[in-house]
């Protein structure tokens, strides 16, 4: 009966999984990290001489045998910590050019499974009252001046994070909404799973 | 091109591109008008009020324009642009198109996929052997699964249903691991491309009859609901002959391109596809609620003549291609032409684009608070209408 929805959800009891304290409960292959060595063919060139390249890949499966994906989540990089936010992070998403993966999984770390509330991390409908600036996609012409004033909207201090590999270098579609050196956080993956998609929010606070 | 041909229009229609004007039959090498008219000055006590681009309200950037005196919506225009991105295809192999083509939108990457290596099959005369072709239906139909529930979720957000909203996603998460486990990628990456399908079937059946069984209790309760029922009767009345997919079965309409589809089996499990009558939000919801029921009949018929996977195939060669599936948002249309095996050409036409006009036409002369329902009622994807194939 619709009038019990209340009874009827704590009926389904908790599903939420422990992590981040345990390990991720079914975490997907792609993405995930990379360990190999030797030669690939690489449509977007992570993989050269040095190994292999986080931010640039895309998670094609071309570079099999050689690399192979270990299911590890922790596929990004956190250029500078702000602490100031570890009670709390309020983020914004931005939509600059994306085919919508990152943006739904964004969302999904909302999902009784993760319920990234419970860890502190809440989305705002509005760049005044965010924290963080979470940018997804390539460039593109038409959201670059929202995207600046999204920014500028922001309250300081601020952090700006980079989800996906559009994002970061472009990917396999385009140029990257911002320069490298402007983000604080890159989140890796295409599209970054809401595993990794937590641990680098929580990661960003210094936590 | 052994399904489709130039020619005069025949049947109904399908979509435009920036060249072609697709029907159902055939293919018109010029544009139908589907530009929207110059944004008029606002009559004496109306306004203009901007929504968007970038607003917490949408999964997706995209700018809405309504037309009110103060609340009845009297226009609204949707602009999917400020976020379009020009992707470059033409001179690609098939491999490196076949990325691209998956991410156009992610969220519907298999029927993308699907459309896509078909339309390169038809190119090249490659023959999907019905085995591989059950396991791409049964792709398209987990994908469909996964997309209603989504677009059912959205609907129950602004009622403030948070029950049934957390109930929703905890079933659609658990759509994506089950095509996590199948395919390796959340989302269909790399699974499937042309001459290829991989899907690991095993564990499939169970987890999606489950699903079902969860879901039509929700959707039992939903029903029951009054004030939810409030906000979708009569919100968003569009009915006309130019409406697809989920949209156009609301209206009475039977068009499905699982019906006719030339290179997957849908004939053998019987398919015929849902139908409502009274052409509202509350119609495109029962809808897509059905589709979700009957996508797992169909799933758990297919799965027993499926091959799990393909021989990989290496598609060499020259041709013109076409194909269409029935994407969870409606017909999904590419065209493309191969030369030494290069795309040389290529055109997709997707069904968010005659959504958003179908929704812009059903906002007129409802209220600001029925727009979310009614938008997400939609469920249009910008990332598949803001798009450039160059």
């Amino acid at each position: 009966m619709s009038n019990l929805w209340f009874l009827n959800g704590i009926k389904k009891g908790i599903v939420t999984e422990k992590f981040p304290k345990t390990p991720p409960e079914d975490p997907p292959l792609w993405p995930s990290m990379l360990s190999g060595s030797g030669d690939a063919q690489c449509p977007v060139d992570a993989i050269d001489n040095n190994g292999w390249n986080m931010d640039k890949c895309i998670f094609c499966r071309r570079c099999l045998p050689s690399f192979k994906p270990n299911g590890n989540q922790d596929i990004f990089t956190v250029e500078s910590e702000a602490p100031i936010f570890r009670r709390s992070l309020y983020i914004y998403p931005l939509d600059s050019g994306s085919c919508g993966g990152c943006n739904i999984e964004l969302l999904n770390i909302f999902t009784p499974q993760y319920d990234a509330n419970r860890l502190g991390l809440f989305i705002t409908n509005s760049p005044r009252h965010a924290d963080a600036i979470v940018v997804m996609g390539v460039f593109t012409e038409g959201m670059e001046e929202p995207l600046r004033l999204a920014y500028e909207a922001m309250p300081d201090p601020k952090i700006v994070i980079a989800l996906g590999a559009c994002a970061i270098s472009g990917g396999i579609i385009g140029t990257p909404a911002l320069e490298r050196s402007r983000y604080n956080v890159r989140i890796a993956g295409c599209p970054p799973s809401p595993y990794t998609i937590i641990k680098a929010l929580i990661a960003a606070r210094g936590v | 091109m052994k399904y489709y041909s130039f020619g005069e229009p025949s049947g109904r229609i399908i979509g435009y591109s920036q060249d072609f004007t697709v029907y159902s039959a055939t293919i018109v090498r010029s544009k139908e008008n589907v530009v929207q008219p110059e944004r008029k000055v606002a009559p004496q006590g109306e306004f203009y009020f901007g929504y968007g681009p970038s607003t917490g309200g949408m999964i997706e950037s995209v700018g809405i324009d309504f037309l009110t005196p103060g609340e009845l919506i009297t226009e609204a225009r949707v602009n999917p642009n400020y976020k379009l991105r020009n992707l470059n295809v033409r001179g690609r192999t098939i491999g490196d198109a076949s990325l691209i083509a998956e991410r156009i939108n992610a969220f519907h990457c298999a029927s993308h996929s699907i459309a896509f290596a078909s339309a390169v099959e038809d190119a090249l005369g490659f023959h999907l052997p019905d085995g591989v072709g059950c396991t791409r239906i049964i792709a398209l139909e987990l994908e469909r699964i996964r997309s209603n529930l989504l677009v059912i979720e959205r609907m129950c957000q602004p009622a403030g249903f948070g029950v049934p909203v957390n109930q929703l996603a905890l079933l659609r998460e658990e759509v994506s691991r089950v095509v996590s486990r199948a395919t390796g990628h959340r989302y269909f990456f790399n699974s499937i491309s042309p001459g290829y399908s991989q899907l690991n079937l095993s564990g499939i059946d169970n987890a999606v009859s489950r699903i079902s069984s969860v879901f039509s209790r929700i959707y039992d309760d939903l029903l029951e609901s009054k004030i939810f029922m409030n906000r979708l009767i009569n919100n968003g009345k569009v009915s006309a002959d130019s409406l697809i997919g989920p949209a156009a079965r609301a209206s009475g309409h039977a068009f499905d391109a699982r019906m006719d589809s030339p290179t997957l089996p849908y004939s053998q499990f019987g398919f015929t596809p849902v139908l409502h009558e009274t052409s509202d939000a509350f119609a495109r919801f029962q809808v897509r609620s059905d589709e979700i029921l009957q996508s797992a009949r169909i799933i758990s018929e297919a799965i027993k003549v499926a091959s799990t996977t393909s021989k990989m195939e290496t598609l060499e060669g020259d041709g013109e291609g076409a194909a269409r599936v029935e994407s969870p948002q409606g017909d999904l249309f590419y065209y493309v032409k191969i030369k030494n095996s290069t795309v040389r050409d290529i055109v997709m036409v997707s069904p968010s684009s005659l959504n958003i006009a179908a929704f812009a036409q059903s906002m007129k002369g409802n209220i600001f608070t029925d727009f979310h329902f009614n938008w997400e009622s939609f469920g249009i994807w910008i990332s598949e209408a803001g798009v450039m194939l160059q």
